[in-house]
């Protein structure tokens, strides 16, 4: 499974049909995919979604269809730079995205990240950004 | 078997030392034996990188023309300490920008200005007859000042607690976010690697005691505030030439809601002189223990819940009260194992020499707690009566109750007197705009509360954050006992 992460534009919004059109055009695939976030902001309607990662070709082509952008952001990335691996952003993370290697290193994989974003101000360098 | 400093600095100087790092001497120690480890090994290196909030700095200017006498002064829009001479100033790294407080702050002005970065100083004056300047407003980097001295009134813990969070809340502390309901744990130190762990005894380090300090030599000034070596919570007071430091072993930190700090890479060498000490020197983190301590609870003497290994922390989980709970470091294992390897490196090169300290730190003082004259004052004292209303209550009641007492708050229970709600008289008013009849309709079901024994300023803390003037004030069963409002505490 794959994450992408959907957005239909605020300026295309019409009403509350919407919100069930962005699903509707993911279930077209006749696929089972899981919806990590479902939020509403001034960008516009968004969803985190886990999806096969063979299916992707054909949702993004179908989803670009009805204007919705598809990108693979939308979860965080870790600047190695401003990261002195402390790891006090590990013991927030749900799932094992967040890792300390046998070296004490931060490991992060972004395959395990859901985009709950409970680690972002956990990380005393702000080196965790939403992307 | 016993060794002196001049025979370990002679085989420095010969380029024969041995040195290991505190990990390897566990080791050497086992595999060889206390005798042998202490007849091979000279010496012991060890490390730690955490959060130091009582880090700061001396810094020099030199004088302008016309001159200054500081009264106040920012680095970056820090203000920095200037009770002392004309163009001395104390940086500390907890004090947060003006500008963007909780983002920047005195660690992170510190790191900049280690990384060569320029830094804004701004100051002014009342202006004395022979310090007629009034303001300066210019840049400069660590070269172009006399002095940049790292002075940490309170450094290199032996050990730190480790903090977990019974409350329902998030709380967001110096030892990190701590999720609620025993979510998480955060510890600090270096366990195994800790450098006050591998001497806990202070035979060798003491007043004087060269050290790796922010990637520079530092010295050990004294033992540090707080120092509590009954219990093993000893400290150390280091300070440095930050000249020579480098900003990989210096960086600020922000802990957020809390404010800035800064992390600082400390390693002291341990000098095998006995067998003692090849002992103390192989403590692996199995062996040294720590508290696990409820920051939930917001007092002084916080409950004590179990005592835990650093080698089931560094796991990654510990055990709490049956559950499988995930923690984090503070501190980073990978720097503190990093700044051991460095020191082992510059004493085989023979470009750091081992010295006796002046004088030993205490292993007696005691960590007393603030002596306060003026009276604390508990929920207890200034609660009153709360005027109570029944579940089933009819909203007129409630309204004369208001109007007869005078008051603003009911609180609302069942017929045992088990908090169920609470209604002010704002809802009163709205109640009836809305053409709203039932009581149960009206009232605040989620109450936040208080106990008989909180110290009043929490109370009222707990009123300011969640923007309410009034707490229930019940028991552990949460039965009503009464209520205190802001006008109490007025």
């Amino acid at each position: 499974m794959t994450i992408i992460n959907v957005t239909l534009p605020m300026r295309i919004i019409k009403g509350l049909s919407d919100y069930s059109n962005i699903v509707n055009e993911v279930l077209k695939q006749e696929i089972s995919f899981n919806i990590l976030k479902f939020s509403t902001d001034s960008s516009g309607i968004k969803m985190l979604l886990d999806v096969p990662e063979d299916k992707i070709k054909d949702i993004t082509k179908s989803l670009k269809k009805s204007n919705i952008i598809v990108n693979k952001k939308g979860r965080v990335s870790i600047d190695k730079e401003l990261c002195v691996n402390c790891g006090a952003c590990v013991s927030l993370c749900p799932t094992e995205a967040l890792c300390l290697n046998s070296d004490f290193e931060l490991v992060f994989s972004e395959e395990l990240c859901i985009g709950c974003n409970l680690c972002l101000d956990s990380c005393p360098r702000y080196a965790i950004k939403e992307d | 078997m016993t060794k002196t400093y001049a025979e370990i600095n002679e085989k420095i100087k010969n380029g024969d030392v041995v040195v290991v790092t505190a990990e390897e001497m566990i080791k050497i120690v086992e595999e060889k034996g206390i005798k042998v480890a202490a007849e091979e090994v000279d010496v012991v290196t060890t490390g730690t990188f955490g959060p130091m909030c009582s880090s700061g700095a001396f810094l020099n200017f030199g004088h302008s023309d016309p001159q200054i006498k500081f009264e106040h002064l920012w680095l970056n829009d820090v203000h920095a300490y200037h009770g002392n001479a004309a163009v001395d100033c104390y940086l500390g790294c907890t004090r947060m920008a003006d500008i963007r407080p909780f983002e920047y702050g005195g660690g992170h002005v510190i790191e900049d200005l280690v990384a060569g970065k320029p830094i804004r100083l701004r100051g002014n004056s009342y202006t004395t007859d022979c310090y007629p300047l009034a303001e300066v407003d210019t840049e400069f980097t660590i070269n172009d000042i006399n002095q940049a001295i790292l002075c940490n009134p309170r450094n290199g813990y032996q050990r730190y607690v480790c903090a977990v969070n019974s409350s329902d809340k998030i709380l967001y502390t110096y030892m990190g976010k701590l999720l609620p309901k025993f979510g998480n744990a955060h510890y600090a130190g270096a366990g195994a690697l800790s450098p006050l762990s591998n001497d806990p005894d202070y035979e060798t380090i003491g007043i004087g005691t060269r050290i790796f300090l922010g990637g520079g030599v530092g010295y050990v000034i004294g033992e540090g505030t707080q120092h509590s070596p009954k219990n093993r919570f000893g400290t150390l007071f280091v300070k440095g030439d930050l000249k020579q430091m480098n900003s990989e072993f210096l960086r600020g930190a922000t802990f957020e809601k809390y404010g800035t700090s800064m992390f600082v890479g400390l390693g002291i060498p341990i000098p095998i002189l006995n067998e003692g000490l090849a002992k103390k020197t192989a403590i692996s983190d199995e062996e040294l223990l720590t508290d696990v301590v409820d920051y939930g609870i917001p007092r002084r003497d916080k409950p004590n819940l179990r005592q835990v290994s650093y080698k089931e922390l560094k796991s990654g989980q510990i055990d709490l009260n049956g559950k499988q709970v995930k923690c984090s470091p503070m501190s980073s294992f990978n720097k503190a194992k990093k700044i051991a390897e460095i020191l082992k490196r510059w004493i085989n090169k023979g470009e750091f020499y081992l010295n006796p300290p002046a004088e030993t730190l205490s292993t007696e003082r005691d960590f007393k707690p603030m002596k306060i004259t003026s009276e604390i004052k508990f929920v207890r004292d200034l609660m009153k009566k709360a005027e109570i209303c029944y579940y089933d209550c009819d909203i007129k009641i409630v309204a004369e109750k208001i109007i007869k007492g005078n008051i603003n708050h009911i609180i609302i229970t069942d017929k045992e007197g088990f908090l169920k709600g609470i209604v002010t008289s704002f809802d009163i008013t709205k109640a009836i705009a809305n053409d709203k009849q039932e009581l149960k309709d009206i009232i605040t079901k989620k109450v936040i509360t208080t106990n008989f024994n909180e110290p009043i300023s929490n109370a009222a803390r707990k009123m300011r954050i969640n923007n309410i003037s009034a707490l229930p004030v019940i028991d552990e069963q949460n039965k009503v006992l009464g209520i205190i409002t802001s006008e109490e505490l007025m």
